[in-house]
């Protein structure tokens, strides 16, 4: 299930926030009747149709385990859990149908018809977002249940929906989608840049996606300090695992990398004194609770504790990572009114798509393996909620999935590289009429007569 | 209040399931016939126009199947949970069945050689055949009244006479409902020749499924008697009716070459196979274990589903139609 779920979140920041990306480049192509933006669009948007595809398998992968591996946890709480997914579930049919439209509507529609039809993309993207990050965060901040005396489950349907971490776990992961999905399209195009390429093409596919990220990495910053300071109330078990703190204690300090065991002593890493209580109440006196304050079957172990610790310590750092590089790109943009021209600068933005994804994958694992061992935050236990099918079974159909991702990945992966190739020898030809899509799986159909 | 609500989700749900029994019917019934359709020039050709038409479709029809889903667990959660116990490998083999489909579709068009060619021809074509029947097998499952049941495994749940009677009826009405929007598809880009190829198909569909159905009736009432006598009552009785007046209707439009209504008529046949079967069950989700009212979720969670279904149901109803207003009028294909 994780591992579904993990590489599932990897194809989230592509899927809901490139019908935005390509939505922006088309308004600019449409306002400035610029063919080259019209031609990265509609460049995109291939790669958006693909994407769906595929998260449209993965998706569908996804809601048949939750039964074949959770029956007993939605059969208890299906009703408050599953809000969420119901949402999700029509704003996805929508998303479906409009992204249809507007693949096989290029050059059939009026331009600007095109376009406004194009616009139902993005806010059904995010109610789809919108609706599993408000199933997460029951899991993680239960709320709106009440079991009656004759154990039948009450749901107020409102305050099931909007539990306490939606706040911000809406926010969070909303902007990670668009940072994500800027940071990484702009990489692209920062190895087009290294490799050569510096025509308008380049500079505006590159800039128009990096821009919108850099201007969001700031806000993510400040944004992610607050959840994680929401946390020290709402989970606080997490947030000792996050930490690794083993005794309640006020000065405590913030560590970075190490390594705590079972008995509670942190091995390797970095300790600056008192950090972490100035980080959580703004003076080094506040007191954070620490593991060994919680009851040892209500907690992260050893492990899970590690790896919570390191993948918000990786998330941290490549945030970090992200806002200085965004500071040098609008430091140049401002002073000198162009693009940066440095070599470090395009070989950092190239190296900022893969490390975007390392931090949204780390930011996964930091929510979910931190809440262990609990599914549904002090109401539930994994152990309890999966299904008692055979180990042999369990083990054969990882083994299948994790083939059929492969493959699915591969054939990815492919299909981007074939499609790029493709496009840098057309653009070498100098055609001006975009061959699209053609020979691609989920394309327009090529004329019937041939 | 809370139960005629429980009712409408219950309604939902088999609208749901059946929507993805007609729509993805003809989308697997197309892959089906593209594993009959062998080697050489004729059966390239079938494979092609079964590419072109498929195209377009593409992943609406799995949205059914997530609604249906969702749709389930979160409005009638202790039927989630029961049929999961029980019918898990049912579901695991066509889960595969449904992503290596989805997966070697798509991989044919990139294939570079032809042994790669006839690799994704083999498993697309097979796992078209597996999905409908291991789906079709679980709806079976739960018509006998096994899931859920105590003391019955899961192997005993998931496969029984009456479990592969709906798995067989399945393909049969997939390769149906394939065989009839081919031949729409051959009229419109006005190939005679495989009109007639996929008439022929049309018809031994037809006739199978007539013999399979009256088949799988023997097998339903040798393990659950009640099931025939309610489908024989009505309001059940209405839509095997329809079935029974439909399916030699296609057949005979198909033979006497009158190509109108052939498709809408064989879409009603299909979805009222499946709207038979859940209106016979009902008000049991569990034949005689677990009624809609026994399973539905608390009153707010229904009504929250109904008050989205019907949102969604005034903005996606124009949608599709639009969608299929620009298909009908070819605004989304190549002028010619």
């Amino acid at each position: 299930m994780a591992f579904t779920l993990g590489y599932h979140i990897l194809l989230v920041p592509l899927g809901v926030a490139l019908p935005t990306l390509t939505l922006v480049m088309e308004g600019i192509g449409l306002a400035r009747k610029d063919g080259v933006a019209l031609l990265i669009a509609r460049r995109w948007s291939v790669v958006m149709g693909v994407q769906f595809a595929v998260g449209a398998v993965t998706g569908t992968i996804l809601s048949f385990e939750f039964g074949i591996l959770w029956p007993k946890m939605l059969g208890r709480f299906g009703a408050a859990f599953g809000l969420g997914f119901a949402i999700e579930g029509w704003a996805f049919f929508l998303e479906a149908i409009f992204i249809s439209i507007y693949l096989y509507g290029w050059n059939r529609l009026r331009p600007r018809t095109h376009f406004l039809l194009g616009l139902v993309l993005p806010p059904s993207g995010l109610l789809g977002a919108f609706g599993v990050l408000a199933a997460n965060s029951w899991m993680n901040t239960p709320g709106g249940v009440t079991l009656k005396p004759n154990g039948v489950l009450d749901v107020d349907v409102w305050a099931a929906l909007f539990t306490k971490a939606l706040t911000y776990e809406f926010w969070h992961f909303t902007i990670a989608i668009y940072l994500t999905a800027g940071f990484a399209v702009a990489s692209i195009y920062a190895v087009a840049w290294l490799r050569g390429r510096r025509d308008r093409y380049q500079r505006l596919a590159f800039g128009v996606p990096f821009t919108i990220a850099a201007a969001l990495a700031p806000v993510q910053w400040i944004v992610g300090d607050l959840s994680a300071r929401a946390l020290t109330f709402d989970q606080p078990a997490k947030f000792a695992a996050m930490e690794i703190t083993w005794q309640t204690r006020s000065n405590n300090p913030e560590v970075i990398g190490g390594l705590i065991d079972s008995g509670g002593n942190v091995h390797l890493g970095v300790a600056i004194p008192s950090l972490d209580s100035i980080l959580v109440g703004l003076s080094p006196s506040t007191i954070v609770r620490g593991l060994s304050s919680f009851a040892e079957n209500a907690r992260p172990d050893a492990i899970e504790s590690n790896l919570t610790h390191l993948s918000f310590d990786l998330m941290v750092g490549l945030g970090t990572a992200a806002l200085l590089l965004t500071i040098w790109y609008f430091t140049v943009l401002v002073r000198r009114r162009r693009l940066p021209e440095s070599r470090w600068f395009y070989r950092l933005a190239a190296l900022g798509g893969v490390g975007a994804y390392v931090t949204v994958e780390a930011g996964w694992v930091t929510t979910e393996v931190g809440r262990q061992p609990w599914i549904v935050y002090g109401a539930m236990r994994v152990a309890d909620a999966v299904t008692n099918a055979s180990p042999v079974f369990l083990w054969s159909m990882l083994g299948t999935l994790i083939v059929v991702y492969a493959g699915i990945a591969f054939f990815f992966v492919t299909l981007l590289l074939r499609l790029s190739r493709r496009w840098r020898r057309e653009d070498e030809a100098g055609g001006t009429e975009p061959s699209g899509a053609r020979g691609l799986p989920y394309a327009p159909r090529p004329r019937a007569v041939e | 209040m809370n139960v005629t609500l429980a009712y409408l989700i219950a309604a939902v749900l088999l609208l749901a399931v059946t929507a993805y029994s007609t729509a993805g019917g003809v989308d697997f019934g197309a892959g089906i016939w593209d594993l009959l359709a062998g080697g050489g020039e004729r059966g390239r050709r079938a494979r092609e126009l079964i590419d072109r038409s498929m195209a377009p479709v593409w992943e609406v029809n799995n949205v059914w199947l997530v609604l249906a889903i969702v749709l389930c667990w979160t409005g009638f959660p202790i039927l989630f949970e029961r049929v999961f116990l029980s019918l898990y490998p049912l579901f695991s083999v066509a889960l595969v069945g449904l992503v290596l489909r989805g997966a070697f579709f798509a991989f044919r068009h990139v294939a570079e050689n032809p042994r790669e060619h006839r690799i994704a021809d083999y498993v697309f074509g097979i796992s078209s055949v597996v999905t409908p029947f291991f789906f079709a097998m679980s709806l079976g499952a739960i018509a006998s009244g096994r899931v859920g049941a105590p003391g019955v495994s899961a192997w005993d749940a998931s496969v029984s006479p009456m479990s592969i009677a709906f798995g067989l009826v399945s393909v049969c009405a997939t390769a149906l409902s394939g065989a009839t929007f081919l031949i729409g598809d051959a009229r419109r880009e006005q190939a005679a020749e495989l009109v007639e190829y996929f008439r022929t198909r049309t018809l031994i569909a037809a006739g199978a499924l007539i013999v399979v159905g009256t088949g799988a009736l023997a097998a339903i009432s040798g393990e659950r008697r009640e099931l025939v006598t309610s489908m024989a009552s009505f309001p059940a009785v209405a839509f095997v009716a329809i079935v029974m007046v439909l399916t030699p209707t296609v057949a005979l439009l198909v033979w006497r070459r009158w190509f109108a209504w052939y498709r809408i008529l064989t879409v009603a046949a299909v979805g009222s196979l499946v709207t038979a079967w859940g209106v016979a069950q009902s008000p049991y989700l569990l034949p005689g274990r677990l009624t809609i009212e026994q399973a539905a979720a608390p009153l707010g969670t229904e009504v929250l589903l109904a008050v989205v279904a019907g949102v969604v149901v005034l903005v996606i109803g124009p949608s599709i139609g639009f969608l299929l207003y620009l298909d009908q009028k070819s605004a989304l294909e190549p002028q010619h």
